[in-house]
Parts: structure tokens; C-alpha cells; sequence
């Protein structure tokens, strides 16, 4: 199980998400939400909407896995990718990350991060970023 | 294939500011998806999205084993809520002379947005989110078979399609 720093934690909370599903043979489905909520080290809850529901709930039911990335600005600011499990739980996709990647253009594009020590993946988002979060 | 309106057009050429940015969604042939942010976007021929090739590893080994692919806008998205669905491939220097994809032929698609950085040199993009170098090896392109709309209460309701 990855665990995420309080900065990806920040930028998901405040700006949401573009989240990727598929059908269980990779037809591809986009959900786009403005706000998530975490808690522990790795789980991830997006509201959803009635639409919203129906357009995924079929790809989650038979293949849960999700990746996705913080939407809005944070897409410019915040070059991260999440992988993990999800389910649909009372209105909200909860999703349990198991993959930490930055998306960073040039040389670290791609590089895992939540296979680093915990220490190491916050000592590159201070040497690569200036901010801990979207501004206020 | 359905022609992009000329607002969608706008949407994905936004220039100053840093231009617009999408996320590209692709999957495995297992449906494990991938869903990455891209910068260096625009528009081919009213009816194809491209994006710049610049190693992005995981999209291409899903595009050569599932050429299929979402585009989402991200930033600016205000009143663009719009994900844009079909085939998609990358074409890059090497190809065969006729290669073909999807009725456009890569040597002119490559012939436009082979080299970016000459065509559009990403100077406006902020110090610290600009890629040290454009290291270019290719165009993703995206085929728009239909529009679908992302906002919330009609999320996934078809706005266009051929």
C-alpha cells in the first residue's frame, strides 16, 4: 500500500481529480470531480453524481482498477499520477492507491515514487516544488 | 469522426498563459488505465488531437497493444467540460511512406507537429513546470469519434458525434 504526502493530499483535496476506469478489455471511461476527501495513508473518496455513478459504475463492478490525476491547476502544478482499487460506496468512489508516480515532463516522467522511502518522496516534491498544496 | 466545433478548437489552442492542458486516458488490453497530463496539445485538420510525443512510456505500450484513447480538458476547463473519445496511435520518423492512420498520413501529420518546439516553443510555460528540454520523439494523435460531456449531472451525456 503507497501513502500519500500531505501535499498530494492538499492538491486532491482541493482541486479533485480526472479519473480514468475501464471496461475489463481497456475501453477507457473518464470521470472528472472538483474536490476528494482522504484519510490514512492511501484511501481517496470522490463524490460522485447520479450520471457520474451511471457512467462508471459498470467498469468499477467488473475491473476496479482507477488511475487518475489532480485535475484543474493542479494538473499544471501538481504532476502526479495515482493508481489503485476502487469501489462504489454510497455515492462517493472510494479508492484505495496503491501506485505514486510523477508525471513531471522531462527525465522523471514515470518515475514510481511510492516505492521510495516515505522521507525521499517528500524531499523530492521540496526540491521540485514550491508549494505544499493549491493556493488559497 | 466528428468534426470538432470551432469553440472546442479554441478550447484546445489556448495561447498565453501557458497554454491548455488535457489529461489523455489510455488502458491496457487488461484494462488497467493510465491517465497522464499533457501540455503540448492542438488540433489536426478539425477532426484529430494531437499531443506531443515526449517518452511518455506507459501510453505507448497501451496505444501498441489498445489503440484507443480519452482526452479530457483540464486547464482552463471552465464551461469545456468535454472528453473527446476514439482510436488513438502514435506516429513518429520511420514509419513507412503511406503509413496511415485513420485517413490522415503520419508523414503529414509529422510534417506539421514533428518538431514542436520549432513550431511553438514552449517559452510562455512557467520556469518551474517547464520540461528542461522538449525532447520530442513523436506525435500521439487521437481520432475524435464523439464528445461526451464531464460535468457532474450529465456526465457522459453525447454532445457530438459524427
Amino acid at each position: 500500500m503507497a501513502k500519500l504526502t500531505l501535499r498530494m493530499k492538499n492538491w486532491l483535496e482541493g482541486t479533485g481529480a480526472h479519473i480514468g476506469t475501464a471496461t475489463p478489455d481497456g475501453i477507457p471511461t473518464v470521470v472528472v470531480v472538483d474536490k476528494a476527501k482522504t484519510s490514512g495513508d492511501a484511501e481517496v473518496r470522490f463524490a460522485l453524481s447520479v450520471a457520474q455513478i451511471e457512467q462508471i459504475q459498470q467498469n468499477i463492478a467488473r475491473n476496479p482498477q482507477v488511475a487518475f490525476g489532480p485535475g484543474s491547476i493542479g494538473s499544471i502544478r501538481a504532476a502526479y499520477q495515482f493508481k489503485g482499487q476502487a469501489r462504489i460506496e454510497a455515492q462517493e468512489l472510494v479508492v484505495a492507491v496503491d501506485e505514486i508516480y510523477s508525471t513531471k515532463p522531462g527525465p522523471e516522467a514515470g518515475l514510481r515514487l511510492d516505492n521510495l522511502p516515505f522521507e525521499s518522496i517528500e524531499q523530492f516534491e521540496k526540491t521540485r516544488w514550491r508549494d505544499s498544496g493549491p493556493p488559497r | 469522426m466528428a468534426k470538432l466545433t470551432q469553440e472546442m478548437q479554441d478550447a484546445l489552442k489556448i495561447v498565453g498563459q501557458g497554454g491548455a492542458v488535457v489529461y489523455l486516458t489510455t488502458s491496457s488490453r487488461k484494462g488497467k488505465p493510465n491517465t497522464v497530463g499533457e501540455r503540448f496539445v492542438a488540433v489536426f485538420r478539425d477532426e484529430y488531437i494531437v499531443i506531443a510525443e515526449m517518452f511518455a512510456q506507459k501510453t505507448r505500450v497501451n496505444l501498441n497493444e489498445n489503440p484507443v484513447g480519452v482526452i479530457t480538458l483540464a486547464h482552463p476547463v471552465r464551461g469545456r467540460t468535454w472528453s473527446f473519445h476514439g482510436p488513438a496511435g502514435i506516429l513518429q520518423e520511420g514509419l513507412p511512406e503511406d503509413y496511415e492512420f485513420h485517413g490522415v498520413r503520419a508523414s503529414d501529420v509529422l510534417a506539421e507537429w514533428g518538431d514542436w518546439a520549432e513550431k511553438e516553443p514552449p517559452s510562455e510555460v512557467p520556469p518551474d513546470i517547464r520540461p528542461p528540454a522538449l525532447v520530442q520523439r513523436g506525435v500521439i494523435i487521437l481520432k475524435v469519434d464523439y464528445v461526451t460531456d464531464f460535468a457532474p449531472e450529465q456526465a457522459g451525456k453525447i454532445i457530438l458525434e459524427s
